[in-house]
Parts: structure tokens; C-alpha cells; sequence
């Protein structure tokens, strides 16, 4: 199955354990800590609502570090895909409780994510 | 050369199967080179106008009725290359996309899957499935409750079945419908669910919903598929998203279930749910989140709640 963009194999199952999307993207992406994340929240018609900074340390930051660096989008704000948004929101809400929680209700929501890395 | 995948859509009807399923094809000939064969299995013919840039195209069953019997057709008659870039005669990409419709009977007479059975035969007798093929496509309407529209599943030629859906109540009992019938045919012809394809009517906690009925019936929801006005503009010039805009989010969001379709392997006999779980699992994810749904609410008006 596909959890944040990476294969794992069937006889993983359909349930993979999030440990193992933590370890993958761990090894991808490396030490991120000197690496700022700014998310930005589009409505349907493309007007900004937010932009939000992520802070380092969190499952969020790193994960949409992973994601920023293998897109292939060349925008300078890369489209997050929802399937991600709403799969590092899920494993954040279980390894970053309540440090993460508004910025996982942001994440959850209807409206169009796009990331920055800098 | 690799294995021939014969896939198939299967959905309620209205559910954008035959949208989701062209834009999806259409991705996988674009980006990534796949050589397909779509067999439209829907009596409305419609699972290939995209592709072609046609409003229907002639079904195997109109052609055979006009030509006599389905044995007076020859290949070419009822199997279109598809337009522009998905002919193989076209260079601009390394894919191409073929198109043909099984068709049906007229409303209220016959059985469609007749017309489906009849089709696929013909094509495989005819030699359409060649070795250049990476992959056939059946997009087949339904709930399975007609066992006609199971023919692709119960005569062991579709093996790869994705579930369109969306958070819907009814798109959801349709999904864990298609599971049973995959489950019945699973051990004698081979067939698997190989995901939920979420066709997203952007309604509260829908991932959650899709995502955990796809993890309760024992498979994965390979992909949430926003709602985007490009894939109506798109239409409305007849033509799939990943041709229309191919850069555009709509036709990556497409890009990347087509790269997991691609390289997908979970392959599961599924385990669908009672219709008390189902309606469990809607009452748990079909709120808010912090709101909640008690046993003595049922048949309350909102004022009363």
C-alpha cells in the first residue's frame, strides 16, 4: 500500500504500522532541523486564506520536508497531494498529540495545501 | 515484455467512475508509457468519449445487431484508436489508449451483461488483448447486485478491481456490495480488490470515512481524488484533464494514483462488512469531530438534537 507517497509492499498488509512511515521518511530526508516549512491554505478559486509556519521538531515539519524534496512540481509553493495531507495529519495526530492538533485541523480540511522549504 | 494487468472500475452509477477511470488511463498512457485497452462495459457507452473526443462511440452490440451477428464484425469495426496523443500511430507520447464499448440492450429489455460477455469474447477471440498491451480496462457500472455486471468478474477476466467511491452512504454500501461479489468469485476465478479509489464529494471527514472502510473490508485507499472544476471544463471540450491541462493539480492528483496503480501489489480477498457495521462506521466518521451521534438521536429533527 502507499502511505505518504512511499510503496510498502503486500505482505505488509493493509495496516502499516506508522513506525515503519516514520523510519522511511527519516532515512529519506535526514536531519531537517535548520529547514524552515511554510504552508500555505487556498480556497477553491485559488485565494490565499493562510499561510502558516510549521515548527521543526514536529512529525509535519519533517514529513512535508520528504514531501518538498521529491516533488516533482517546480513551483517555488509545491501542491501538497490531499491523500498525503490527510495521512501525515492522521500519524502526526498519534506521535505529536496535542503539540500539532491546529495545524492537523488545518491540514484536514477541504481546501488546497501548498508547501514551501526553505 | 510484462504481463497483460486486466483491471477494472467498478462504482455506483453517478459516482464519476467513468470520469475518474478515463483521467486515471489517460495519466498512465501520458506519463508513464502504458500501452491500454479500455473495454466500456456500461450500456450508456460512455467510458471512452474522453479518450476518443466523441460523444459515444458504436458498441459491439449496436454494430452486431446492425451487421447481422457479433461474427460478421471484424476487430477494426468496434476497436478505436484513441485521439491525438493516445493514437499508437501518434508520437507525442510513448503509451496509446484503444477504445471499444461493449454497448447493451435497449432500456428495460435483455440483460446487459450479455452484451458485456459477448463483447469481451469477441475481442479476446479476435486477438485485441495482444502482447503489446500493458494493461485492459474494464469500466463497469453497477453494484453488482445484476450478476450481469459481474460477468467481468465472474468469468475471471477482470483480476484488479478499484472501487470508486466517496463518503457517500450509498457510495459506500455500494463499495462493500462490489466486495461481496468479488469475494464470491475470489476463489474459483481468481479476481482481487486491489483498492478504493476515493472520487471525493468533498464532505466533512471523508478521508476517515473512505480510509477506514477500505481498512475494514481488508484493502487501501489508494488514492483521494479532489473535486476540481478542471475535470468539468475538461468534459465539457471532451477531453481528460491529463490532456486537457497536464500540468495543472487535477491531472497531478491523476499522475500519482496512476504511478500507484502502476506499482500497486496489494491484492486482497476482501471481507466486507455487515450492513450494521457499515451503518456503525458512518455514525463514527460521518460527523465532525467532536460531534457525536447517540442510538435515541435516530429519527430526531435537528431542533430536538
Amino acid at each position: 500500500m502507499f502511505i505518504c507517497g512511499y510503496h510498502f509492499p503486500a505482505e505488509e498488509g493493509n495496516d502499516v504500522a506508522f513506525d515503519k512511515v516514520i523510519e522511511k521518511i527519516d532515512a529519506a530526508v535526514g536531519d531537517v532541523s535548520g529547514k524552515s516549512v511554510t504552508l500555505k491554505v487556498e480556497d477553491k478559486d485559488g485565494r490565499v486564506l493562510e499561510e502558516i509556519a510549521i515548527d521543526a521538531g514536529t512529525f509535519i515539519h519533517k514529513a512535508l520536508v520528504d514531501y518538498y524534496e521529491k516533488s516533482e512540481i517546480e513551483d517555488e509553493y509545491k501542491m501538497v497531494f490531499y491523500t498525503n495531507k490527510y495521512q501525515i495529519s492522521e500519524i502526526s495526530k498519534e506521535v505529536d498529540g496535542d503539540k500539532t492538533k491546529d495545524v492537523c485541523k488545518i491540514l484536514d480540511d477541504m481546501n488546497l495545501h501548498r508547501v514551501k522549504v526553505a | 515484455m510484462s504481463e497483460l494487468r486486466q483491471i477494472a472500475f467498478y462504482g455506483k452509477g453517478g459516482i464519476g467512475k467513468s470520469t475518474t477511470s478515463q483521467n486515471t488511463l489517460a495519466a498512465m498512457a501520458h506519463y508513464y508509457g502504458q500501452k491500454i485497452l479500455i473495454v466500456g462495459c456500461d450500456p450508456k457507452a460512455d467510458s471512452t468519449r474522453l479518450i476518443l473526443h466523441e460523444k459515444a462511440q458504436s458498441t459491439i452490440m449496436q454494430l452486431a445487431s446492425e451487421a447481422g451477428t457479433v461474427e460478421d464484425l471484424e476487430l477494426e469495426d468496434v476497436c478505436k484508436p484513441g485521439a491525438a496523443e493516445f493514437d499508437p500511430e501518434d508520437d507525442t507520447i510513448d503509451g496509446f489508449i484503444m477504445c471499444t464499448e461493449s454497448g447493451g440492450p435497449e432500456p428495460g429489455v435483455g440483460c446487459a451483461g450479455r452484451g458485456v460477455i459477448t463483447a469481451i469474447n469477441f475481442l479476446e477471440e479476435e486477438g485485441a488483448y495482444d502482447d503489446d498491451l500493458d494493461f485492459v480496462s474494464y469500466d463497469v457500472l453497477g453494484d453488482v447486485v445484476c450478476g450481469g455486471f459481474a460477468m467481468p468478474i465472474r468469468e475471471g477476466k477482470a483480476q484488479e478491481i478499484y472501487i470508486v467511491m466517496s463518503g457517500e452512504m450509498m457510495a459506500m454500501y455500494a463499495a462493500n456490495n462490489i466486495s461481496k461479489g468479488i469475494l464470491k468469485y475470489a476463489n474459483t476465478g481468481g479476481v482481487r480488490l486491489a483498492g478504493l479509489i476515493c472520487n471525493a464529494r468533498m464532505t466533512d471527514r471523508e478521508y476517515d470515512l473512505a480510509k477506514n472502510l477500505a481498512t475494514q473490508i481488508g484493502t487501501q485507499m489508494i488514492h483521494f481524488v479532489p473535486r476540481s472544476n478542471h475535470v468539468q471544463r475538461a468534459e465539457l471540450r471532451r477531453m481528460t484533464v491529463v490532456e486537457f491541462s497536464d500540468k495543472s493539480e487535477q491531472a497531478l492528483e491523476y499522475k500519482e494514483l496512476a504511478r500507484k496503480i502502476i506499482a500497486n501489489d496489494l491484492k486482497v480477498i476482501p471481507t466486507p462488512l455487515e450492513m450494521d457495521d457499515l451503518e456503525a462506521l458512518l455514525m463514527e466518521f460521518g460527523l465532525d469531530e467532536d460531534a457525536t451521534l447517540d442510538q435515541d438521536m435516530i429519527g430526531k429533527k435537528a431542533e430536538e438534537a
